[in-house]
């Protein structure tokens, strides 16, 4: 996919632009907020990916103009400010998620791609269906090769979240904003002990395993090749 | 209650007591005049009676017994006529109108009812004077005391009525001079609370009249110019620090993923590279864990509270540790009370939960049982967090919520987790304390909603 990252640290944005080189991706790059904002309204991006802090200029007054001039593209906030203010004031300006410096390049990458692959919002979901998983968003039941599973709400929400991005890692920290809405990073192992409990309860007496563990990255459900 | 507050404020209570002390000194005074009144009267009352004594003794050393009584017939009719009693030696009334007197000389009081037939009734308090004359008769001069009392309450019901105008005048103008005090007072306090409420761009309004209230305003407003510029720098410090801080340290960061990244094959230099990796991300949270603590001591998050169910964030939070918590041997239960609302944060007042009960977890050994307590109070709410671990030493308690504060240097973790649970309290306004659980420890966070109501602004 083709990403725009406006970035004035040039180390910080070849480390990214590099990554984003290496798993195949097209990436175009902006050291300030006038390029980035041409750039961005002018080219036709996947994803764009701005700096809170561009020497001087804030990137939420550019993302405000950028949604003013109607790109809808997704945009995620990078930023070394962990406020949650500054949380909220990302998402309000119209951001689409936002990202604390420092961030594993694998945490970065999870919420691009999640991002890039949001289904469009006018489309409403009723079942979620992977593999032989079964998930009816209405009734909020789980079956499994036409057998039902029950799952505790909070695990369904899990699942529901896992399959809505089936075939893409999802980092701890993104299940824990999405899943439990925690913005902390809680010590405890809550997100391993979940996933473990449902991976029983979904796994059980069948053959391969849906959710898989990505090392140093996250998990990822998907389909059995 | 406007009304009940209005009796409290000190200028209701300053007019009052100058209104009790003007009421006081005016019934001094009125009791004076009414005093020097009445002993004039009295005065004047007393030389009239001995003056016509005077004149009518001379009138029977000139003209005898007969002559007297003849006097005494003619004057008795007068308008303001004084009353009179001459009376022969054996006791007999020979003219005049007062009663008889026996042998009683001098100043008398008497009460007459038979004087002046067809004109007045009433029975009178006459004071009389009484002398026995050279020939045994006794002469008896007497006023009708009632027209002093007259004088003297006329007089004084003037000076209760004005008496009662003027305490009625005092406490009404109290009143509303101290209502319009109290509106400026108001309007202080309101802006002080908001300002507190993390509202810090507000200022005190003045009201024109460069009076002390529009002195302290001014003198309050400048106060706040400075601590918002001190503010100020103060975030411009940390945000400086941490972008200047942690922009190498990410730099740092990235230079070792993509080291591990390009050392695939040499198995050693990946664990040391991963080893540092770990430290510099260890470095990173506690630099994060500072700003956060020093962001929320800020108390700007204030302005972003809203109404909550906290019983909601308890059950989320016992919810996502049950689990983990059950894995590593220990028992986490709870008893948390339905509908108990209070004003504030819920990503922090989460985050404090989720810390207090970590903190529990993490410092306990297998088979403790921890335990999470909410409950409604008459002033918020009471969230309790209790273990039977082995607790903290009752000299170490206080200092658990110190920065950098660890009883088991040995145990990982950097003591961060408890001074966040401290300043989220404090910024919630909400009450903790430490206490022995026996065994174990137990800490109470309670929000009495004193910084906290539920009334929208």
């Amino acid at each position: 996919m083709r990403i725009l990252t406006i970035e004035d640290d040039a180390a910080a944005a070849l480390h990214v632009a590099n990554g984003l080189k290496q798993v195949g991706h097209v990436v175009d790059h902006a050291p300030n907020a006038r390029d980035g904002l041409s750039l961005a309204v002018e080219h036709t991006y996947d994803v764009v990916v701005v700096d809170r802090m561009l020497g001087g200029s804030d990137g939420l007054a550019l993302v405000k103009t950028l949604r003013s001039t109607g790109v809808k593209t997704p945009v995620l906030f990078l930023t070394a400010l962990s406020g949650v203010d500054e949380r909220v004031a990302g998402l309000e300006a119209g951001g689409d998620d936002y990202l604390i410096k420092p961030f594993a390049f694998s945490e970065l990458l999870a919420r691009i791609e999640a991002l890039a692959r949001r289904p469009p919002i006018a489309t409403v979901q009723t079942e979620i269906r992977v593999a032989d998983l079964q998930l009816d968003l209405i009734k909020r039941t789980v079956t499994r090769g036409g057998r039902r599973i029950e799952v505790q709400p909070r695990e369904f929400r899990l699942l529901e979240y896992l399959m809505k991005n089936a075939g893409r890692v999802v980092t701890r920290t993104m299940l824990l904003e999405n899943v439990w809405e925690f913005h902390f990073d809680p010590k405890t192992n809550i997100v391993e002990t979940h996933i473990s409990r449902l991976r029983a309860k979904i796994g059980r007496g069948q053959g391969e395993e849906l959710i898989r563990t990505v090392r140093g990255s996250g998990y990822m459900l998907r389909a059995p090749s | 209650m406007r009304l009940p507050r209005l009796l409290r404020t000190a200028s209701v209570r300053l007019a009052a007591g100058y209104t009790f002390l003007f009421a006081v000194s005016a019934a001094a005074l009125g009791a004076f005049v009414l005093w020097t009144t009445r002993s004039a009267l009295e005065q004047q009352m007393t030389g009239r009676i001995e003056t016509e004594m005077t004149g009518l003794e001379s009138e029977f050393r000139s003209g005898g017994i007969d002559r007297l009584i003849a006097v005494v017939g003619e004057r008795g009719h007068g308008a303001r006529a004084l009353d009179y009693l001459v009376q022969d030696p054996e006791g007999r009334r020979v003219a005049g109108d007062l009663p008889r007197m026996g042998n009683r000389i001098g100043w008398n009081d008497v009460t007459s009812s038979d004087h002046g037939p067809g004109e007045h009734d009433e029975r009178e308090s006459v004071h009389v004077l009484a002398k026995l004359l050279p020939d045994g008769t006794l002469l008896a001069v007497g006023e009708d005391s009632g027209r002093i009392e007259q004088a003297t309450d006329a007089i004084s019901r003037a000076l209760w009525a004005a008496f009662g105008l003027t305490a009625l005048l005092g406490i009404a103008g109290g009143l509303v001079l101290s209502a319009g005090f109290l509106r400026r007072i108001d309007t202080i306090s309101r802006t002080a609370d908001a300002i507190v409420d993390g509202h810090l761009e507000q200022r005190i309004p003045e009201s024109g009249t460069r009076d002390d209230l529009d002195r302290l305003a001014r003198t309050l407003n400048r106060m706040l110019d400075r601590i918002a510029e001190l503010m100020a720098g103060m975030r411009q410090v940390s945000n400086a620090a941490a972008h200047e801080l942690r922009t190498p340290l990410t730099r740092l960061r990235q230079n070792l993923e993509n080291a591990l990244a390009e050392t695939h094959s040499a198995e050693p230099a990946q664990g040391a590279i991963e080893r540092a990796l770990a430290e510099t991300d260890a470095i990173l949270e506690t630099f994060a864990a500072l700003l956060r603590i020093a962001q929320i001591e800020a108390g700007t998050r204030r302005a972003g509270f809203r109404a909550l169910d906290l019983g909601s964030v308890a059950e989320t939070i016992v919810e996502a540790f049950g689990a983990p918590i059950e894995d590593q041997g220990k028992v986490l239960v709870s008893s948390i009370g339905k509908g108990v609302r209070i004003r504030g944060d819920q990503e922090l007042l989460t985050q404090l939960l989720a810390n207090l009960v970590e903190n529990a977890s993490r410092h306990s050994p297998v088979g403790t049982r921890i335990e999470v307590t909410l409950a409604a109070t008459q002033a918020g709410a009471r969230l309790t967090v209790a273990d039977d671990g082995p607790g903290v030493p009752e000299g170490e308690r206080n200092r658990i919520f110190d920065r950098f504060h660890r009883l088991d240097r040995a145990a990982e973790g950097v003591g961060l987790g408890l001074s966040l649970v401290k300043a989220i309290a404090d910024l919630h306004g909400a009450h903790i304390r430490v206490e022995d659980n026996a065994p174990g420890l137990r800490v109470i966070v309670e929000f009495d909603g004193a910084t906290e109501p539920l009334r929208d602004p």
